[in-house]
């Protein structure tokens, strides 16, 4: 684990030196009262996050993950029964997530398996990373910003293809009111519903990021509360307290990105949903989001 | 499962590609180089929200790129070998039915001529019977027909011996009554009229009861 630590900070040193190399506002950073936070943690980057090398460092370690995990799965593909580990959870990754999209948006839930697969293998492995290094892709809320920007323009995407331009605008306007009701009630519903849309790319890059990040932030913490806390013969001893959290990043990382991946499906599932339920349902499914971790 | 997730459809992988790496450099650029309407991004990052849109952009990019690889280099394999095991494994449920059904058959085929045989093996013991009562019938008949016959036979053996014996006692009757009647009369009376006299006088005189 250590190893891993020192590894993961020795890169994303070199991929910040090359950050600050090619961003003259990097230096500005350094300097700045966020930047305080971090103590001495090198890897710890406090409110400012990962450069762009950074985020591509790790992003290469993420993809180098997903590649190595698919040539080892492949491997166990050739057999009437799957023998090898990862092609058995793979098998069990694929069929849940399967299930979560049948289950959600109907039978075609699965004609968006390969953007969910692939959604969920990013933020799974990005998650993985971060047990493992000072920060990840899914710590940043740059990258999450760019996950919830692709799912919330893939939605609206399929919402016009499904109920044309006009069907789909006129889906955030609620449901048909008399007259003078709509006239009055009708606008703000379409401002609510347009606000948010927006705000689901907020949430969802905000919960990924903090989970991740504050995590990281909560283990770092916890840390510190174990440095020095005793010198023997001249040695001092460290407690690294914030290991027993691990368990509950582990579970954070499977959590995280069945939330991300989920949202997809109920926010594809509202946005088509006339499709199966009819119009005897309206817009009675609502279109906040629902209250998720 | 496969033809449902090829159905997805979406823009040529070529297409994704070049708009993935066009927005990849975009986004490296716009990063290393914010424009001034970006700037509103420090003051973001000193409120502690680090949003840097120039990452967001190539990130997009990336997913753009990685979306079809993923779906042809990791999904692909995975489906169609797990349609390959299902189909297999729907084969293996097909041929054991398929079996169920034909041992089905052929029990209900065992049953059927065990039924048959039965009846046979019934019909032929009932034959069987029929043929031999008809036999002992026949036989007895037989039997009783022979035993008249010789009942016929032997009556008639016993009628002809009596009838001659009774013609030999006539006659020796008829003898001694001549000798007796010569011995009376002393006298040889006409031979052939006086043997008529005998004869009817044993006609009438013949046992009752015959």
């Amino acid at each position: 684990m250590l190893e891993f630590l020192q590894v993961g900070s020795r890169l994303l040193a070199a991929g910040e030196e090359a950050g600050h190399a090619t961003d003259e506002h990097a230096s500005e950073h350094s300097t700045s009262t966020t930047h305080a936070v971090e103590g001495d943690h090198k890897g710890d980057h406090g409110a400012h996050g990962l450069s762009f090398a950074g985020v591509g460092v790790y992003l290469a370690i993420v993809l180098a993950l997903i590649f190595g995990w698919t040539v080892s799965m492949r491997k166990g593909l050739n057999g009437r029964y799957f023998t090898k580990w990862t092609t058995q959870w793979t098998e069990h990754m694929y069929v849940f997530i399967e299930n979560m999209a049948v289950g959600i948006i109907g039978a075609r839930g699965r004609r968006y398996m390969p953007f969910l697969v692939t959604l969920w293998l990013v933020i799974f492995f990005g998650n993985i990373v971060s047990l493992f290094f000072p920060s990840s892709v899914t710590g940043d809320l740059s990258f999450n910003l760019a996950m919830a920007l692709i799912v919330v323009g893939y939605v609206q995407w399929e919402g016009i293809r499904q109920n044309g331009l006009f069907g789909h605008i006129a889906h955030f306007a609620g449901p048909k009111l008399p007259l003078v009701l709509a006239v009055l009630i009708t606008p703000m519903i379409f401002v609510v519903e347009l606000l948010s849309e927006t705000m689901k790319n907020v949430s969802l890059s905000l919960r990924l990021y903090g989970n991740i990040d504050g995590g990281h932030k909560a283990v770092v913490a916890m840390n510190d509360l174990g440095k020095h806390i005793a010198n023997i013969g001249g040695f001092d001893v460290n407690v690294p307290i914030g290991m027993f959290l691990m368990p509950i990043k582990l579970l954070t990382c499977i959590v995280q990105a069945m939330i991300f991946t989920l949202l997809f499906c109920v926010y594809v599932s509202m946005v088509t949903h006339d499709e199966h339920h009819g119009d005897d349902h309206g817009h009675d499914h609502g279109h906040g989001e629902p209250a998720h971790a | 499962m496969s033809q449902e997730t090829q159905k997805s459809g979406g823009a040529p992988t070529i297409v994704l590609i070049v708009i993935g790496v066009v927005l990849m450099l975009g986004g490296a650029n716009v990063s290393a180089n914010p424009p001034a309407f970006l700037a509103f991004q420090k003051d973001l990052e000193a409120q502690g929200i680090p949003l840097d849109l120039g990452k967001t952009v190539a990130a997009i990019g990336v997913f753009l790129i990685l979306f079809p690889v993923i779906k042809t280099f990791f999904l692909k394999p995975l489906q169609e070998a797990i349609d390959q095991r299902t189909q297999s494994l729907e084969s293996t449920f097909a041929d054991a039915e398929n079996l169920r059904t034909e041992m089905a058959q052929m029990k209900s085929d065992y049953e059927k001529r065990i039924t048959q045989t039965e009846e046979d093996a019934r019909n032929q013991i009932q034959s069987q019977i029929k043929e031999a009562q008809d036999l002992r019938t026949q036989m007895v008949s037989e039997a009783n027909a022979r035993v008249e016959e010789m009942q016929r036979k032997a009556r008639e053996e016993m009628e002809s011996e009596r009838n001659k014996v009774l013609a030999e006692v006539r006659l020796h009757v008829a003898d001694l009554s001549l000798q007796a009647t010569e011995k009376l009369l002393n006298e040889n009376v006409d031979n052939d009229r006086n043997r008529r006299l005998i004869d009817e006088f044993i006609a009438t005189a013949e046992v009752p009861g015959r």
